[in-house]
């Protein structure tokens, strides 16, 4: 009776899997633990991306599970009298098995073409908005000023507080100063790693304005967790304005006029 | 934290041990840890403790007497990382220090706590001795609070930061270094650290000052006073009044001359006189050649060390010909009284020789800036070099070319110090003075 009680807990414990899976993905969203808000133009088909796979590796996984959890139930050792069945296997079987994931990756490598070109290959025509260049622990940024041209005399320079214009392509040069760091913002859907001695260009279009985070995602050292920056995306004109008054401060010759030498109303 | 022997749990399925194993591991996480504890300067310690006249004995139990004295003293006025005191005399805010202190945790209402842990330790150290964890990886070293001196500031050279110019230091950063910005805290936060590191710095000043009183004012088994007004008027108060009076020490800041257009890049044409002048001046009367080169590439004199790092050096040399006359020396003929004299200053060289070894970073030598690399520690804002060039940089080799105090005067005249500051702006993107197209040594590349 004993091992009867045993082959139907291991049973239970093989079909807790699925179903604990399955229940996590369920409760994600009302914890707050699912995919960030996107704000992105190209988002969209990233995230659309995200959930075909998941939906389909989703399937095959509780399909694979239950399979198994059928087979521990069915073929209990305690229920059968009499020495195990050698089988060889079934060819056909595994023809089968082999050739429908080989096709269904080789399908997904070619869906996902189009999103990847379009975050990775169709760079826009144009001059970097800004460059952030990263560091341990900190992005430097640096905006090309009035002439639209990095590394002259009225560069722009800046640390963790990248303002973006919204509704605009963006192409960012993409640095990093000392090791590996990746240049994470979660509510664009944009993951790069930023590697020394490369210039890395990334774009993107934000739909929507407001403050996000900026995050590495590469874990560079000891203050890796510390490593956070702030993105903001707002209207032309006031991206403008932002970019003015913050040249304005670069060349400050007076203390500011508030107290505390130190403009801090953002 | 206590892992399972698992030779003892063999005949068990093998996932008890596992279990067990991980249990063990999560549990680890709870227990309660040591309590963090303040470091004294042992380097300064053991310098100011050089054996004079004869001991009843041993220099090592003696100075190890003395240093306990100063640690409770010490702790009787500063509490310890965990628990830090304000005493109402040294001006500092118990609530911010608080929020400063202690563990990474939150607090009743939810307010992130130990704030200089979670952020700062790992490189300036749980003392503010500037030897954290990380620290020996680091060029140039992070910045040993203790002496109380800092670099960056708005006040006359000797003078202390004003609080302005610490929350500006941890606002935008030190480029060119390893100290990140940290922007992005809240004020409050941001407060709470520029507080703390004062209260470090406090400290540290306080106990040096202990020592330099013990070595000069002590002989033998003295104890150091421990009375009101020696601790908090004779000791303390000096030192909290220089942070105090440094709010009102500020550089006055010259009008801009006419011909100089901060708006405009150094290579406009509306700064070009002024940025011929300012060139005139670097390699004139501001005397800046003579480190920073005449390409200003930072190729002149550079064999010099910072305050911090030449304190190591000293002592290292003294050590060193302290050692080396001793082995020369014959103790074959001394007289008793003599030998054990001789005896005690050994062990004390032997001491201090460990001490550097074990509690001290390798010196390291600070080069001068390169100037055309358009990086700037201390800010790129006109002003911040304005005002590194009128006092010159605090600890460090750079002079400055204003006047050393108030009415003085100084190598170069305080509007003309505008000039320097828009040559030194242009340098990054001088692509037709020495260094002309064909050396690539621009900011463009070299951010």
């Amino acid at each position: 009776m004993g091992k009867r009680l045993a082959g139907i807990v291991w049973a239970l414990v093989f079909l807790a899997v699925p179903v604990l899976g399955v229940a996590t993905f369920a409760i994600a969203p009302a914890f707050d633990i699912w995919l960030p808000k996107d704000v992105s133009e190209h988002g969209a088909s990233i995230d659309s991306l995200f959930y075909f796979i998941l939906w389909l590796t989703g399937i095959v996984f509780v399909a694979t599970e239950v399979l198994l959890f059928w087979f521990i139930w069915k073929y209990d050792a305690s229920k059968r009298e009499g020495a195990a069945t050698y089988i060889h296997g079934s060819h056909t079987l595994e023809v089968v098995w082999t050739i429908i994931p080989a096709a269904t990756l080789l399908f997904l490598a070619i869906y996902q073409m189009n999103a990847w070109a379009d975050v990775k290959m169709r760079r826009p025509a144009m001059q970097p908005t800004v460059e952030v260049v990263a560091r341990q622990f900190e992005w430097r940024l640096r905006y090309p000023g009035r002439d639209g041209t990095l590394g002259t005399g009225d560069d722009l320079f800046l640390v963790n507080d990248l303002h973006l214009p919204v509704d605009e392509d963006v192409l960012i040069q993409l640095k990093s100063m000392d090791v590996l760091h990746s240049f994470f913002l979660p509510n664009v859907r944009i993951k790069q790693d930023a590697v020394p001695g490369m210039k890395i260009p990334v774009w993107f279009k934000a739909r929507e304005t407001g403050e996000f985070d900026i995050v590495c995602a590469e874990l560079c050292g000891w203050g890796h967790y510390k490593m956070k920056g702030r993105v903001t995306f707002e209207p032309r004109s006031e991206y403008d304005a932002w970019l003015e008054r913050k040249y304005a401060e670069q060349q400050a010759t007076q203390p500011p006029a508030e107290s505390g030498d130190l403009a801090r109303a953002e | 934290m206590i892992t399972p022997s698992v030779s003892n749990l063999r005949h068990r399925p093998a996932a008890v041990p596992v279990v067990l194993c991980l249990a063990s591991l999560f549990m680890a996480g709870c227990g309660r840890t040591q309590p963090a504890s303040f470091r004294l300067n042992t380097v300064h310690a053991t310098k100011t403790t050089a054996p004079e006249g004869d001991l009843e004995r041993s220099w090592s139990s003696w100075s190890r007497e003395r240093q306990q004295q100063v640690a409770t003293i010490l702790e009787a006025m500063f509490g310890t990382p965990d628990d830090p005191v304000a005493l109402a005399e040294s001006g500092l805010d118990a609530a911010k220090l608080q929020l400063a202190a202690g563990p990474v945790r939150s607090d009743i209402v939810g307010r992130k706590n130990g704030l200089y842990r979670e952020h700062c330790s790992h490189c300036h150290g749980i003392s503010g001795d500037g030897m954290g964890p990380t620290a020996a990886f680091l060029n140039p070293y992070p910045r040993d609070y203790r002496p109380g001196k800092f670099k960056f500031k708005s006040t006359w050279r000797d003078a202390k930061p004003t609080n302005a110019d610490l929350v500006r230091v941890l606002h935008q950063g030190i480029a060119g270094t390893s100290m990140p910005s940290f922007a992005l805290l809240a004020p409050s936060q941001v407060d709470a650290l520029a507080e703390y590191v004062r209260y470090l710095s406090i400290r540290g000043e306080t106990e040096a000052a202990l020592f330099t009183y013990a070595e000069q004012e002590l002989s033998g088994d003295d104890q150091l006073p421990t009375t009101r007004e020696f601790l908090i008027d004779e000791v303390l108060a000096p030192i909290v009044e220089k942070w105090r009076a440094a709010e009102d020490a500020e550089i006055p800041i010259a009008a801009v001359p006419a011909g100089v257009d901060f708006s405009r890049p150094g290579d406009d044409p509306a700064n070009r006189e002024s940025v011929a002048r300012g060139r005139a001046l670097f390699h004139g009367d501001g005397g800046c050649v003579k480190c920073h080169g005449v390409t200003a590439l930072g190729d002149g004199q550079a064999n010099d060390y910072d305050d911090w790092n030449k304190a190591i050096v000293e002592a290292s040399k003294e050590v060193a010909g302290g050692l080396e006359a001793s082995r020369e020396t014959s103790t074959s003929d001394m007289s008793p009284d003599r030998l054990a004299e001789y005896r005690t200053r050994a062990e004390w060289l032997h001491a201090f020789a460990e001490v550097l070894e074990g509690d001290a970073l390798r010196p390291r030598m600070i080069p001068p800036r390169n100037l055309r690399q358009g990086v700037y520690r201390g800010g790129r804002r006109p002003l911040d070099l304005y005002r590194r060039l009128y006092t010159g940089i605090n600890g460090a080799p750079m002079p400055g070319v204003g006047p050393s105090g108030p009415g003085g005067k100084g190598s170069v005249s305080d509007a003309e110090i505008w000039h320097i500051v828009n040559y030194i702006r242009s340098l990054p993107y001088e692509f037709d003075g020495e260094l002309g197209a064909d050396r690539p040594m621009v900011a463009r590349d070299r951010f």
